[in-house]
């Protein structure tokens, strides 16, 4: 695979990543060109837990996405993927063949955590850490202090505590969901413009908030801005009156995340960028500098043009 | 490329007033019509009338009127339209069409719509084939073989953040943007804190939900000081109905803090693995001390002859090589002794 360069007129120590202990240096690249970098805010590690409650909203599409762009902007990231029975983040991120060891694997002692991460050959401070195999099983209720601990021992490794660690919960509000949002510190809801989803993420926020995770925002998926010019779906601000969360995204519906999925390369490092990966970069940069939108887009008629303007007047 | 003439000077029915007023609008239309017509390539007999038009532009007033009126028909004060369609109508083409067809301006108006199409789609075409080269490296490029950025073949996207992208145009009032061909108003978030505040008290009214700390199958008994809504009752067909005990979790602590070393598993399969080659080697050393010398097949198969000391005596028939070897076992033992030592003198060069 090629490798990318980042650029930037004001040459920073942040924007270098920090060296992983047992390999040489790599030079973290992008291909977009960057004048500034984000603040990070809050303190490191920041364990956030992406979960909706209903199934199929892109919750895996989102952490896929967003955890690489925290990346191209040179913070450390680990996802974990939580889902115990059902695996799919490492599809989306198109490193399915290279998942040899998971989180059973380092808990029953047949490897070691770093054994266990996979490093992305495209983002070198980007890693992947699965929870279990399609067929192994993980005891119900042990399975929250075992993230607990992996976390702990992600910040005490030698390398270096990770700036993220992002964990794609699984849908449902069960023994997975309870797994997923033990070690959060914050969450990021993703929750589409339809009825039943909107009622299964008042129900997560809710437990969320029960369990002590104040720090919840919502990303609003698969917008179709034209079904809402047309009254046919309700508008972002209509979701957000309901939900009472601020902003992080507003993500426009694109069949490009399909196309994506099947070549498991991630929209965000498509160039030109899509709608969707923009959209994914922008909740990315808000959520590493803690902020929510400010404004929404609406659809409008486009301006009616005279005549003339057929002669390019 | 078909040349398209659009006016004939000629022939323009033009007159000239002698007012002043009159004489600066007149010029003006003239001004305008002969800024068009400055591309058309001009016959000898019509350059002088245009050149003294487009001479008469740039003088003064005076010799303006009077070059006019030496060269020009002075026309009477037409409607702009009327006059634009009386040059039309004095083309050649269009003349010889009229006089054989008088009356079939559809068809005339038709075959000139078909040769401006005809005329911009061969432009198109031409501007199309000049850009595309089939198999060049653009080629590559676009099937993603290469990265076009370093080709220099396109420029790559920049901008300083995601919030400022060149695609995106933000209308001058900052409320309206432009992207993909398609407009878009902002319309600002109206959520308050006030707002935020009253759903955090409806939700945590709706929901009271305590995190599940012990995890019960059916028929296990409460135990005393836990709390009832943090009990989780497990049925008996769920898929990960695995009971704790089985794990040990400080075993699994210690492998997740793991940092150095063999894991832990590994090194329990590798140190058994260990002890039980260092069994065998001494079970083996042990059955060199017992081969019979007068039987050949006895080196070959020492494990052989050990298991059958080793099986018990109840199995019929097979067994009765065994009874036999049983009680010859004490002079096996003093014929190993000896096949040893006769082994060792075979073994001295």
């Amino acid at each position: 695979m090629f490798s990318l360069q980042l650029f930037s007129a004001n040459p920073n120590p942040f924007l270098r990543p920090k060296p992983y202990p047992k390999s040489k240096r790599t030079h973290v690249s992008s291909v977009l060109q960057w004048n500034r970098k984000p603040e990070l805010a809050g303190e490191t590690p920041r364990v956030v837990v992406i979960t909706s409650g209903k199934g199929g909203v892109g919750k895996t599409t989102t952490t896929a996405n967003v955890g690489l762009s925290l990346a191209r902007l040179g913070f450390s990231v680990v996802a974990i993927d939580a889902d115990v029975g059902l695996r799919n983040l490492d599809l989306l991120l198109g490193l399915e063949s290279r998942v040899n060891y998971t989180v059973v694997e380092v808990l029953n002692g047949d490897c070691r955590l770093d054994q266990a991460l996979v490093r992305d050959k495209r983002w070198s401070n980007f890693e992947l850490l699965c929870i279990s195999k399609p067929r192994s099983k993980l005891p119900i209720g042990f399975g929250g202090k075992a993230l607990v601990w992996l976390v702990d021992a992600l910040k005490a490794r030698e390398g270096g505590s990770p700036d993220f660690i992002i964990i794609d919960c699984p849908a449902g509000i069960d023994a997975g969901f309870i797994t997923a949002i033990t070690p959060a510190n914050e969450a990021v809801l993703v929750t589409t413009p339809d009825i039943t989803s909107l009622r299964d993420a008042d129900r997560v926020t809710g437990l969320l908030e029960c369990d002590g995770i104040r720090d919840i925002k919502m990303i609003v998926n698969r917008v179709r801005t034209d079904m809402i010019k047309g009254e046919d779906m309700m508008s972002v601000l209509d979701v957000q009156e309901m939900l009472g969360l601020a902003l992080l995204g507003v993500i426009p519906e694109d069949s490009e995340v399909i196309r994506s999925t099947n070549r498991g390369y991630p929209l965000v490092l498509n160039n030109p960028p899509t709608l969707a990966g923009l959209a994914f970069e922008q909740a990315a940069w808000r959520l590493v500098e803690q902020d929510s939108m400010k404004a929404v887009m609406a659809e409008e008629e486009p301006k009616k043009r005279g005549f003339f303007s057929f002669f390019g007047g | 490329m078909a040349s398209i003439w659009l006016l004939q000077f000629p022939s323009l029915p033009f007159q000239h007033r002698v007012s002043s007023n009159g004489t600066s609008l007149l010029l003006h239309h003239r001004h305008c019509l002969c800024q068009r017509l400055n591309w058309i390539p001009l016959t000898p007999n019509r350059t002088f009338s245009m050149r003294a038009i487009h001479d008469s532009m740039s003088s003064e007033e005076d010799k303006v009127v009077d070059t006019a009126k030496s060269t020009l028909v002075v026309a009477d004060s037409k409607h702009p339209l009327a006059l634009f369609q009386e040059s039309i109508t004095s083309l050649p083409p269009v003349v010889f069409l009229m006089k054989n067809c008088p009356k079939n301006y559809f068809t005339m108006g038709l075959c000139i719509t078909i040769a401006i199409m005809v005329v911009t789609l061969r432009a198109y075409a031409e501007r199309k084939s000049s850009q595309s080269n089939p198999g060049s490296v653009a080629d590559l490029v676009r099937r993603g073989q290469l990265r076009s950025d370093r080709r220099g073949i396109s420029r790559p996207l920049k901008y300083d953040d995601p919030f400022n992208n060149p695609l995106v145009k933000v209308g001058k009032s900052n409320s309206t943007v432009e992207m993909c061909g398609k407009q878009y108003r902002l319309a600002p978030v109206t959520l308050t804190e006030e707002q935020q505040a009253i759903h955090q008290k409806r939700r945590s009214r709706a929901y009271q939900w305590k995190r599940p700390t012990v995890f019960l199958k059916e028929g296990d008994s409460i135990p005393p000081d836990v709390d009832p809504d943090t009990i989780r009752w497990i049925p008996a067909n769920h898929p990960f109905a695995t009971t704790s005990s089985d794990i040990d979790e400080d075993l699994a602590q210690n492998n997740v803090y793991q940092q150095r070393g063999v894991p832990f598993r590994i090194q329990a399969e590798h140190d058994a693995l260990q002890r039980k080659l260092e069994a065998l080697q001494k079970e083996e050393k042990l059955n060199n001390l017992f081969i019979d010398s007068r039987n050949a097949k006895d080196f070959q198969r020492p494990f052989k002859l050990n298991d059958r000391s080793v099986e018990p005596v109840e199995q019929g028939p097979i067994n009765n090589s065994r009874i036999e070897t049983k009680p010859a076992k004490p002079e096996l033992a003093s014929d190993s002794i000896e096949s040893k030592i006769s082994s060792d003198e075979m073994q001295q060069p």
